[in-house]
């Protein structure tokens, strides 16, 4: 735990859970069992909401595996209650691997609604299983007693409860402060801008996923040992519907959330079962379903962040994102003269002062300048009958900085696009460092030590300028899922990240923005925070998909003077830009692309009196004969040139 | 071979019901990106609409119009309360959203006509055995009107000005504005649309599967596996996939358990996104960037 509010509700909780019930009527303290056991499994779908973006509707299938485990592992087996909790648990979170295996690779609502048929399978498999009981299910579980002491009455059993929730808060809390969470909330925001910084989106989702089928097994567990039977009931839709409720009430992804939720949801659930029969007489099974509908429909309209964000604006507090740092146009453009400083341990030689100057971001081990990192080969997209990209081919060597450019519409997104794996090449091969990766998600591309920007922003806009580059610190860090939970372990790698994100930041010269949310930023200090996400990433080859439009003409000179500089260390970078005089002065070499065609690649001043590249920029007409020959000539000698 | 014909004929009937159901989604989905969970109660709800107004004393075929009417505004006005207020609507609002509306609208059915499941009288006609083959009248009704159904909503979406409008609005949101549709609009009648097919399915599948609160929960997931089937946007591939999943399930409740017909429809779900993971659903593959 890392805030003083976690400590404080942590405090705040185990007074209640240890000394609430000696204050309250038994059958208070009973609803808050129930309260607490759907509050642990509720975390755990919350935190699958909140940080994978995706929703279980049939997470009591969860629930039910954990408690029929235990049920069967105590009744049958005469398993120790610790031993049987940990198998309860696996085998919750090994079904829902087998789930989301298939099913996380693909667009949210089929997870929703597959784990809604799970919920139906798992009750129809309870029901025709005669070694699960069938109909009624498995009796006589005991309640539990550790250290001679039997843990029987509702007070007891919430005194079991209350390290067990604590802990399962603290893990959860730790993973969404942590770099796991950070890369799932940059998914949720972005997910093609956080899997070009390496996010493996897929394993990620799976993972919370997993853990969140443990949570649900977890309160399936302690359901089990309560009720003293397990019937397939466990796995009904009500109860899915339930947790749902309890996860969205207290607002998605956030820890504290659910266990409110559990408390307010469990106590309005049974006072509709109590009150409903009275204003409709004869009403009986699922009424409180009424209420849950209600409510979950209301929030969803009205209060989208649950009682978190209530809480938020009753108390003044302020989510980073909701604009309470005043934009600032007036500083737009202006440069702060020290921003330009070279953080030293990145650099390799040369004075930091002088902007322009020496060498940044330097590797060990990153390939000599002049060696080739990528080699496009054939690249070709079609949509349907249109070529957007035909037959491209050239190669990027590293230390050079090369610029496509071309009109409107030839292609030099499209070819960054399947250089970079956000969309699939119809032909053609994409090589980096010596590997295939045509055809390879994203974060394959960011593995091979490569990463881009985007010409329509893809800002992380829920979180701050210094948020958005610790995010592309993520493949240089390396705490994964079960030590981010456990906290200990994260914290000096997080403070190394931290450093790292700020010399970023100060490199493109947001030092002064640093901590402002990414969303309040003007339009061309946005897309300077991206190029420091991008270097954060520390590339050795970086393509800028319009790095200078809405800059700041001393911005793009700042901009221009940091991209030759990491051209010196070594870097190979390729940029669209539109802006042709600051290509020609930049670039070693232009490629021409006209109507997806590579029609020139040259130095800038063979590209300035290309005749071919002329034409497609005047817009000459093919019937004009010597023009439309001299195009072609040009582009195959071109093509030669470029093998 | 009389038992598969027989299983095959029982099938298609039950597919039918599915197929109708599974162009609700797409009808929904097509226009704007909402999987509609209350899908399902649609068809709950007619069958429980026209079996209390059978109960008091109207005739059938006028039983049936008040189920549709009474479905068909109760679409529009989910459509109107719970999805137009929601200005950034994303798929986990939407599964949410709608699933907040069908689990609302399931206890609302509870607390009126209560737990119990029953049946709308069978539409008029007399079984018969072909070659074997008992076949009952109320089968053929279920074909018969679902292929007039089915094709009345493939002529509107190919055919007619508005339904090309609707779709145009799906694939194209901001040119379709230029021209004068409004994506709501197309949403409100996108529901209307969705509302009428599910309470059509609600009225035919009544005699034969029964009618309860809570019917709705596995017809509308089985109505969206035949959608995936189809890709979720074609109207065409979810009949087919509606029917498929059907017969599917004729045969595994025939041939190998009846207890295990509901989970078929999740087998199904799993293999087919397994098989073409992505692919099931081209137009969404690709993120623009």
């Amino acid at each position: 735990m890392k805030k003083r509010s976690d400590v404080v509700g942590v405090v705040l909780l185990l007074l209640v859970l240890l000394v609430g019930p000696l204050l309250v009527p038994v059958s208070v303290a009973g609803a808050a069992v129930y309260a607490v056991i759907y509050a642990v499994a509720a975390i755990g779908l919350s935190l699958l909401m909140g940080l994978a973006g995706q929703v279980s509707l049939g997470h009591a299938a969860f629930f039910a595996v954990g408690a029929y485990t235990q049920a069967i592992l105590v009744t049958r087996y005469e398993v120790n209650g610790v031993l049987a909790a940990v198998a309860a648990v696996a085998m919750a979170m090994i079904v829902g691997l087998l789930v989301g295996l298939p099913l996380l690779r693909l667009r949210g609502h089929y997870l929703a609604l597959a784990t809604l048929g799970l919920g139906i399978i798992v009750t129809v498999v309870a029901i025709e299983t005669p070694f699960l009981g069938a109909t009624s299910g498995i009796f006589g579980i005991q309640k539990p007693d550790f250290g001679g002491r039997v843990y029987d009455s509702p007070d007891e059993y919430l005194w079991l409860l209350a390290p067990v929730i604590v802990l399962g808060i603290i893990l959860a809390r730790n993973l969404v402060d942590s770099r796991i969470g950070r890369a799932l909330g940059a998914v949720n925001d972005s997910e093609v801008a956080a899997e070009t910084l390496g996010v493996d989106t897929f394993r990620l989702r799976l993972k919370v996923f997993v853990l969140s089928a443990g949570y649900a097994g977890l309160a399936g567990v302690f359901f089990a040992h309560w009720l003293a039977v397990v019937n397939p009931n466990a796995a009904n839709f009500a109860l899915s519907v339930e947790f749902l409720l309890i996860a969205v009430l207290g607002g998605l992804g956030t820890v504290w959330g659910a266990v409110v939720g559990g408390f307010a949801v469990e106590f309005l659930d049974e006072g509709l079962r109590d009150f409903i029969p009275v204003i409709v007489p004869g009403a009986s099974g699922e009424v409180q379903l009424i209420g849950f509908g209600v409510i979950l429909t209301l929030v969803m309209i009205f209060l989208p962040g649950g009682l978190h964000q209530a809480f938020r604006a009753v108390t003044g507090l302020r989510a980073p994102r909701s604009g309470s740092v005043p934009s600032a146009p007036a500083s737009e453009g202006r440069i702060d003269p020290d921003q330009g400083k070279i953080p030293t341990n990145l650099t390799s030689q040369g004075s930091p002062e002088s902007v322009g100057e020496g060498a940044l971001l330097v590797r060990e081990g990153r390939p000599a300048p002049g060696t080739t990192l990528l080699e496009v080969q054939g690249l070709t997209k079609r949509y349907g009958g249109v070529v957007a990209v035909d037959d491209v081919d050239f190669d990027v060597a590293a230390g050079e900085i090369m610029a496509l450019i071309g009109p409107n519409g030839a292609g030099k997104t499209t070819c960054f696009n399947m250089i970079s794996g956000v969309t699939a090449p119809s032909g053609g091969s994409v090589v980096l460092s010596g590997q295939r990766i045509d055809g390879r998600k994203p974060h394959v591309f960011a593995r091979h030590r490569a990463t881009r920007t985007f010409q329509n922003l893809q800002v992380f806009s829920s979180s701050s300028v210094l948020g958005n580059v610790m995010v592309g610190r993520h493949l240089r860090s390396r705490v994964g899922l079960v030590r981010s939970m456990l906290g200990f372990a994260a914290r000096t790698e997080e403070r190394a990240i931290v450093a790292a994100a700020r010399q970023m930041i100060g490199m493109v010269g947001l030092a002064e923005d640093a901590d402002r949310p990414a969303a309040d930023l003007p339009f061309g200090r946005q897309r300077l925070m991206e190029v420091a996400r991008a270097l954060a990433t520390e590339p050795d080859l970086l393509l800028l998909d319009e790095p200078m439009a809405g800059l700041s003409g001393a911005e793009r000179r700042e901009l221009a003077g940091l991209l030759r500089r990491l051209r010196s260390g070594g870097m190979a970078i390729v940029l669209v830009e539109h802006d042709v005089e600051a290509v020609l002065a930049l670039a070693d070499r232009v490629a021409v692309l006209d109507d997806g065609a590579l029609i020139a690649l040259g130095q800038p001043d063979e590209i300035r009196t290309d005749p071919a590249v002329l034409a497609a920029y005047l817009g000459v007409e093919d019937d004009d004969p010597e023009a439309a020959a001299a195009v072609r000539d040009l582009a195959a000698e071109d093509a030669e040139g470029a093998r | 071979m009389s038992d598969f014909f027989q299983l095959l004929v029982a099938g298609l009937s039950q597919g039918a019901i599915y197929a109708l159901i599974a162009m609700g989604f797409a009808a929904i989905f097509s226009v704007s990106e909402i999987i509609n969970l209350a899908q399902g109660e649609f068809a709950a709800m007619a069958g429980l609409v026209a079996l209390s107004a059978t109960g008091a004393g109207l005739p059938l075929p006028m039983a049936m119009m008040v189920a549709l009417l009474t479905v068909g505004i109760v679409a529009v006005v989910m459509q109107r309360l719970t999805i137009a207020p929601v200005k950034k609507m994303t798929t986990l609002t939407s599964i949410i959203l709608t699933l907040g509306v069908s689990t609302a609208l399931k206890a609302l059915m509870l607390l009126i006509y209560g737990p119990e499941a029953r049946g709308l009288p069978a539409l008029p006609g007399s079984n018969f055995v072909v070659a074997g083959v008992s076949i009952r009248a109320q089968d053929l009704w279920i074909l018969g009107i679902t292929l007039v159904v089915a094709s009345a909503v493939v002529f509107f979406y190919d055919r007619t000005v508005l339904g090309k409008a609707l779709r145009a609005c799906a694939e194209q949101p901001v040119a379709a504005r230029l021209v004068g549709i409004s994506p709501r609009k197309a949403t409100t009648l996108a529901f209307l649309i969705a509302g009428l097919l599910g309470a059509v399915a609600g009225l035919l599948a009544s005699p034969i599967s029964l009618t309860q609160w809570d019917s709705g929960l596995t017809l509308g997931l089985k109505g969206f596996v035949a959608a995936t089937l189809g890709g979720l946007v074609s109207i065409r591939a979810a009949v087919f996939g509606g029917l498929l999943l059907g017969v599917l399930e004729a045969l595994v409740a025939g041939y190998i358990d009846s207890g295990f017909r509901d989970a078929v429809a999740f087998v199904v779900l799993i293999v087919v996104l397994v098989a073409r993971p992505g692919g099931v659903f081209n137009r969404q593959a690709q993120a623009r960037v």
